[in-house]
């Protein structure tokens, strides 16, 4: 029962609380990762900076679950209408598209650290680990968060 | 009859909305029917997804009509003007 009306909540979301949802889970988990980077190298005592970092961690748990509830089994389920399929076809571009570009950005970002400001960029354990933990948590994330974004307001009920 | 101001494809107007209230049908009946989800209903009748040659063609064969009755490129007149002709001011 309460699951249900969880579901039925998070289907009615309104378009732009859903755009913010979408926008906020891919930049969470990446925001938390830098945020942590940025302040671990100063001496600022960690009890102040510590917890906005789970802050950061945690909306990206939360809008990757709202995102799994809004859009179900539409992005990847097999009995759907014309419309569901277009919808789920552009979600499914928009992902490639956003993941193309976000990886696109990062090859040019390094580019011109490197070969711009004659720095060096380290690929030590610890930037991998988080590239990888952002990829590997993200990328299922990009088509829900892409359909959530498409998706017009519901029709209003009889 | 509606139609979004945020879409880029061509609006394609329909009639949707009042064939089914004139058959007492709620859009979950039509989309029965139709096999569709009942929000795609309600998204056809807002102008906001252009449906398929077949999915037209299976409303109109569904209401008994010919699919240029239900669907056109152009603003339909309102049902009045078309029964009794234009009143004038």
């Amino acid at each position: 029962m309460e699951g249900r009306s969880m579901v039925a909540l998070a289907q009615q979301l309104p378009r732009r609380i859903r755009r913010v949802v979408a926008v906020a889970t891919m930049l969470g988990l990446p925001g938390s990762y830098a945020w942590y980077a940025t302040w671990s190298a100063s001496t600022a005592p960690k009890a102040v900076w510590g917890p906005f970092s789970f802050v950061f961690l945690l909306v990206s748990v939360v809008g990757a679950l709202v995102l799994y509830t809004y859009a179900g089994n539409r992005v990847s389920g097999k009995h759907l209408d014309e419309r569901q399929r277009q919808l789920r076809d552009r979600a499914w571009v928009l992902s490639y598209s956003v993941l193309s570009i976000a990886v696109a950005a990062a090859v040019v970002g390094a580019s011109i650290v490197v070969l711009g400001f004659d720095r060096t960029i380290v690929l030590d354990g610890r930037v991998m680990s988080g590239v990888t933990t952002c990829f590997g948590v993200l990328v299922p994330v990009l088509p829900f968060a892409s359909f959530a974004w498409l998706e017009p307001e519901p029709p209003a009920e009889d | 009859m509606g139609r979004s101001a945020q879409r880029t494809e061509p609006i394609l107007y329909n009639r949707l909305a009042v064939l089914r209230t004139e058959r007492g049908l709620s859009r979950q009946d039509l989309a029965d029917s139709l096999e569709v989800n009942y929000q795609t209903i309600g998204y056809l009748e807002r102008g906001e997804y252009n449906p398929s040659i077949d999915l037209a063609l299976r409303a109109a064969e569904f209401f008994g009509v010919p699919v240029e009755a239900i669907f056109s490129r152009k603003p339909f007149k309102p049902m009045s003007e078309q029964l009794y002709g234009p009143r004038g001011g």
